[in-house]
């Protein structure tokens, strides 16, 4: 063992460049595989904890206002749920925090604690009197409000003053920055003085014994509606969702790594296996020596193995503790968004996991080509004192020949495919790198393109927000006299019944030319009129409709007959999410009462938005919320676009290091035949020549598989997501790549290599023909 | 009179390290036609004559001139085109490049510059007698028949010198004498050869003129004449009667 | 001694005149050994008076005295043919006796002597060459191996020469 030690360390100070290129692809695979196996081992965690710590409820259930409140009492033992708090009386509530207006659902609610859903205070103190109340710590993180900040409420005409004194975790809540209304509390006393007209409902939060499945609770719910009046409960949120959407962003996060970090340990696998290959052959002669002098073939073997193992294990004790260090903050940011104090944890089960999968698939990637090493017979090897090379330049030679290129560069292609099993590890290398490249650029396109659909970026400027106390027509006549306005889309938001779906679904009244707001129509049309309706797939699917179809709904308890005329794409309604687009008038006719609150504008061509949007503000400073159309919160696109790129950029480094390395021991190889040539007469500038056609061929045929396979991969990969999401994307979604840019991809790896093949060409061009051809 | 090919002055080589130089003020001419040998013990210098010639070096002092060009005066770029359109290299190991063909090794030098040369090639071939292994690769032939490949390279492209390093030297007897044969049979049709060699009845055996070196120095120019001799001019054998 | 017993070979393949055994000789050698005939005679006697051969027939004119080989001959042919070449190096030339002096005498320019006797060397061995090659046209197998000897022994001359010429002399001055 000692023979096979000093033998594998005197090797590896002598082959510097190539010890360190396996230690850098080897550190960067560990590190990225071990942040994967990280985020996989502890992705359930924390939220079932906190649900279990704060004893979350089932079942959430939002009731009409007018049902009889006694009547709700008596639900919880109808249902046989083993707790349950409430009833809560609540509100819609909007107010103004600096020059922001926010909507939220005020519960009146005295004591944090309770039987069931107690909410975790992690700021500040609970809510005690009338001016008082307490938000959702993920809320008030989101909008930067903090404790003791004064919040004007618009939506009641006296515009109480509410002081911010608490910041809660509620785990039943859906985190701010995923949508949707958020909860916040006040003093049960408080919340009369809040309620506005037709804005009050009822809450009750129920649990279960066990951990019922989403069967047992739709049975429950099931029940429950039966025990009520029709129309009774308008909403309901069961826990299995709330912790899917929880967990949702890591999810996707965590699919990605995984993608990603499959193809790292790839890309290190085939670069391990080229450089002992070329380890291998350039250290032919000396294992016949090895042998002659009495190594083992095993022994031999063990030589190879060792010389990669070593700087393999020392990126590993680098880059295993660096990887669990680095995904210390993507676990913390689930722990943090509970509330919870992140206490790091580090497994070594799991670093030693890490540190086998890593040092095993390079040594089983040294293992074939040193196995090769220890079979050969002593004195064949000595004889010949290189390896013989295969003839299988030939084809490419005669193929070049008859295009006639020039003679360095049919030699240079020659060389390329002259050892077939380095040119193909070199090829997996490069496209590998490529590929991940396209993912990366594919998926982040996506997304964005799914976020700017989701805002309407491209078809509306303003988005103004109407307080009750202002009247619809007032508002309507503001937008319209300002010179700029193009367009007014008014959104009137409404819970429509609709048969077979158990609660009452959220509907979207439009008035204007709402399809030009730029909803993506999958199948069918845009509505034209009063009755007919359109849906994302989830809500046909689940009211077993077709389009086409006619079904009887009912507005606030109005029976209405409406047609399904289109499907659209909507992403935000996430798994199981509903929606319903209708005119307006429709609802106009059912419930008189019901009135648009969120007008969407489109200006005209060149119109200066900011300035319109502060004039229009200015107009109604209190009643109005004006602001100019943005994506929305992007965070969660950042924080995953930065990732994609970062892995992308490190696989992209192992591959150029990976072909780094095979001009390298390409050109020393043929140190030679470059010295012949050189004597024969061929210039330096030829010589380079050679070497940049060898590495442009091989990246251009790299690059040529790659492109359209990580274009297949991408989208692979985001029909997964979307999966994730709920509903699959449509097709325009997907045409994220200009033809232009699928060529230069290519075309820019092809110049990456050529670039990379100047320094080892004129290392090439410089050889001392004297000293090489005459040293024997 | 014929051209002067070849004008070393006072040429000098020291390489790193070297207490003496490799070659130490060495002056000759090669005129056009000449089958010249330089002979020398190993470490001689003679090697590097050669080097010099083929513009594969240059002096640490003094002049090559070759066809009357300053080598002096070329980049790396310009030796190489002067190695492609006038030098032809045979070297000791033959130096074919392992993944051409015999016929494509050959067809090198003048696809450096750009030109075909199939016919030529072709005669070049049958005239050593290697026409039938024209496709073969240089690990499916013998030393002999490589060299004969390495020698129709070092012709292609008509060269003005034909430079040989221990052309032999890799080489059983018989396969050398066929060789050096061929080398002659140039010779006699006009082509320049520079020969170098340590072994003497080689250098003797063909070339007219041969320059020994010893120590970087040339110690002798000797020109040989090759009168008809009876053998008894030239061989005595005698028993121990003579003497007595 | 060759002589005598190159006599006896020939007289071994057939009983030979003594002008056909100097021809025989002579064309054995190609040239490069040339006897009178006097020398063969006076061989052919001392060989009769050893009893190494006899004449076949009367005795007559000498001319046409025909010689064959006795038993004794045949013994004594075979003895020396087994016999290995043993005894001392013969250096013949006068190159080694010059040698000696030249690096005795101070003022004997000892590389200029080298340099031209190699040159003669070089010369010798471009005859030897011209020479084998011709035998070998001709046929004449046995004289090119011969010549292949001398060829060899000159270029061990000619290498003598060279170790001399890079050696540095001190001047062995007796005095």
């Amino acid at each position: 063992m000692t023979a096979l030690l000093v033998k594998a360390m005197a090797d590896l100070r002598r082959r510097k460049l190539q010890a360190a290129v396996i230690f850098i692809t080897t550190l960067l695979a560990a590190g990225t595989g071990t942040m994967t196996l990280s985020l996989l081992a502890q992705t359930r965690d924390p939220w079932q904890a906190a649900f279990d710590a704060q004893r979350g409820a089932h079942l959430r259930v939002n009731f009409d206002s007018r049902t009889a409140v006694a009547a709700l009492a008596g639900t919880a033992s109808h249902l046989g749920a083993t707790a349950f708090s409430g009833p809560y009386s609540a509100t819609a509530v909007q107010f103004q925090s600096g020059a922001n207006k926010y909507n939220v659902t005020a519960i009146g609610r005295d004591n944090p604690g309770g039987d069931v859903s107690q909410l975790r205070i992690t700021g500040g103190r609970w809510p005690k009197g009338s001016g008082e109340i307490a938000l959702t710590r993920s809320f008030a993180d989101l909008n930067h409000i903090s404790i003791g900040e004064r919040l004007k409420v618009l939506s009641v005409p006296d515009q109480p003053v509410l002081t911010l004194t608490g910041e809660v975790v509620d785990i039943n809540a859906l985190r701010a920055d995923v949508g949707g209304v958020q909860n916040a509390w006040v003093p049960s006393s408080a919340v009369a003085a809040l309620t506005g007209r037709g804005t009050s409902l009822y809450l009750m939060d129920y649990r279960f014994a066990g951990n019922p499945t989403s069967a047992q609770l739709q049975a429950h719910l099931h029940a429950l509606r039966g025990a009520l009046p029709p129309g009774g409960v308008t909403s309901t949120v069961d826990y299995i969702f709330a912790r899917t959407v929880f967990h949702i962003s890591t999810l996707i996060l965590t699919g990605v790594l995984v993608a990603f970090s499959v193809f790292a340990l790839l890309a290190t696998a085939a670069i391990v296996a080229n450089l002992v290959t070329g380890i291998v052959i350039s250290g032919y002669r000396e294992i016949g020596i090895m042998k002659a002098v009495g190594f083992t073939p095993l022994q031999v073997v063990g030589v190879f193995v060792l010389q990669v193992a070593i700087p393999a294990a020392a990126a590993c004790v680098v880059g295993i503790p660096a990887g669990t260090v680095l995904s210390q903050p993507l676990l913390a940011s689930n722990s943090q968004a509970l509330g919870l104090a992140y206490e790091p944890s580090f497994s070594p089960t799991l670093d030693l996991l890490a540190l086998a999968g890593a040092l095993g698939i390079v040594i089983i990637a040294a293992l074939i080509p040193a196995f090769r090493a220890g079979l050969l017979k002593p004195a064949v090897v000595i004889a010949n004192a290189t390896a013989p090379r295969g003839q299988s330049g030939r084809w490419l030679r005669r193929l070049a020949d008859r295009a006639r290129l020039p003679r360095p560069a049919v030699l240079g292609l020659g060389e390329a495919a002259a050892r077939p099993a380095r040119g193909v590890l070199t090829l997996l290398a490069i496209f590998l790198g490529v590929a991940t490249v396209v993912v990366a650029l594919g998926e982040t396109r996506s997304f964005n393109e799914i976020y700017t659909y989701e805002a309407h970026s491209g078809s509306v400027d303003v988005v103004v927000m109407r307080s009750p106390a202002l009247s619809d027509a007032d508002t309507a006549r503001l937008i319209s006299s300002q010179p700029e306005t193009a367009r007014v889309v008014a959104e009137t938001n409404a819970n429509i019944s609709v048969p077979g779906i158990a609660d009452p679904v959220a509907t979207l009244g439009f008035r204007g030319d709402s399809a030009a707001l730029g909803y993506y129509v999958v199948g069918g049309r845009w509505f034209n009129g009063p009755g007919e309706v359109v849906a994302p797939r989830s809500l046909v699917q689940d009211a077993h409709l077709k389009i086409g179809d006619s079904f009887k709904g009912a507005v606030q308890g109005t029976p209405v007959t409406l047609r399904v005329v289109g499907e659209v794409y909507d992403f935000t309604g996430g798994p199981g999410g509903h929606l319903l687009m209708i005119d307006s008038s429709t609802i106009a006719a059912a419930a008189p009462d019901l009135a648009p609150s969120t007008y969407r504008v489109t200006l005209k061509p060149r119109s200066n938005v900011n300035a319109y949007v502060r004039r229009l503000a200015a107009a109604q400073p209190d009643l109005l919320d004006v602001q100019a159309n943005g994506t929305g919160n992007t965070s969660f696109l950042t924080v995953i676009g930065g990732v994609l790129f970062a892995i992308a950029a490190i696989i992209a480094l192992i591959a150029a290091a990976g072909v780094f390395n095979t001009l390298l021991l390409n050109t020393r190889e043929r140190l030679r035949d470059t010295a012949t040539l050189k004597a024969l007469g061929m210039s330096p500038r030829q010589v380079v020549g050679m070497v940049a056609s060898s590495a442009g061929f091989l990246a251009l045929m790299g690059g040529i598989v790659a492109v359209p396979a990580g274009v297949v991969l991408y989208r692979l990969l985001f029909d997964q997501l979307s999966l994730l999401g709920g509903s699959p994307t449509p097709a325009p979604f997907y045409d994220v790549f200009a033809p232009w840019e699928l060529v230069a991809i290519p075309l820019g790896g092809v110049m990456v290599a050529v670039a990379a093949a100047v320094i080892p060409g004129r290392w090439a061009a410089r050889t001392n023909v004297v000293e090489v051809l005459h040293a024997e | 009179m014929n051209t002067e090919l070849v004008r070393l002055t006072d040429v000098t080589k020291v390489y790193q390290g070297g207490i003496t130089g490799a070659l130490n003020g060495v002056s000759v001419t090669v005129e056009e036609g000449e089958f010249t040998a330089i002979m020398g013990p190993s470490g001689s210098g003679k090697s590097t004559m050669l080097n010099l010639v083929a513009g594969l070096d240059r002096p640490t002092s003094g002049s090559v001139f070759v066809r009357g060009t300053d080598l002096a005066k070329e980049g790396e770029a310009g030796l190489a085109t002067f190695r492609r359109d006038h030098i032809g290299f045979v070297f000791q190991f033959f130096n074919l490049l392992p993944n051409l063909t015999a016929l494509e090794n050959v067809l090198l030098p003048a696809q450096l510059k750009g030109n075909t040369a199939k016919v030529r090639a072709g005669e070049l071939l049958d005239r050593l007698g290697i026409a039938e292994v024209a496709d073969r690769y240089p690990a499916r032939l013998s030393g002999g028949q490589q060299q004969r490949v390495a020698m129709a390279r070092a012709l292609v492209n008509k060269p003005t010198l034909l430079l040989a390093d221990e052309p032999t030297g890799a080489l059983d007897t018989q396969s050398g004498e066929h060789v050096m044969d061929l080398v002659a049979q140039l010779h006699r049709e006009g082509q320049t050869v520079l020969l170098v060699t340590h072994d003497a009845k080689l250098a003797t055996r063909h070339a007219e003129r041969v320059i020994s070196v010893i120590d970087g120095r040339i110690v002798d120019d000797a020109r040989l004449e090759s009168p008809e001799r009876a053998p008894s001019e030239v061989i005595r054998v005698r028993g121990e009667e003579a003497a007595r | 001694m060759s002589l005598k017993y190159g006599v006896l070979g020939l007289l071994k393949e057939q009983p030979l005149h003594g002008y056909e055994v100097k021809n025989r000789f002579e064309a054995m050698l190609g040239g490069t050994w040339e006897v009178n005939i006097g020398q063969i005679y006076t061989t052919l006697q001392r060989l009769e008076r050893d009893g190494l051969v006899r004449p076949v027939g009367p005795r007559g004119d000498r001319g046409k005295l025909l010689y064959e080989l006795s038993a004794e001959g045949q013994r004594a042919l075979d003895e020396w043919l087994i016999q290995p070449d043993s005894g001392p190096q013969q250096l013949h030339e006068d190159i080694y006796v010059k040698l000696l002096l030249a690096t005795r005498i101070a003022n004997g320019n000892l590389q200029e002597m080298l340099a031209r006797q190699k040159r003669t060397y070089l010369q010798r061995l471009r005859d030897l060459n011209r020479l084998e090659k011709r035998a070998r046209s001709e046929g004449r197998v046995d004289l090119a191996r011969l010549v292949r000897g001398a060829l060899l022994h000159a270029e061990a001359d000619l290498k003598w020469m060279d170790e001399l010429s890079s050696e540095r002399f001190e001047v062995e001055a007796t005095e």
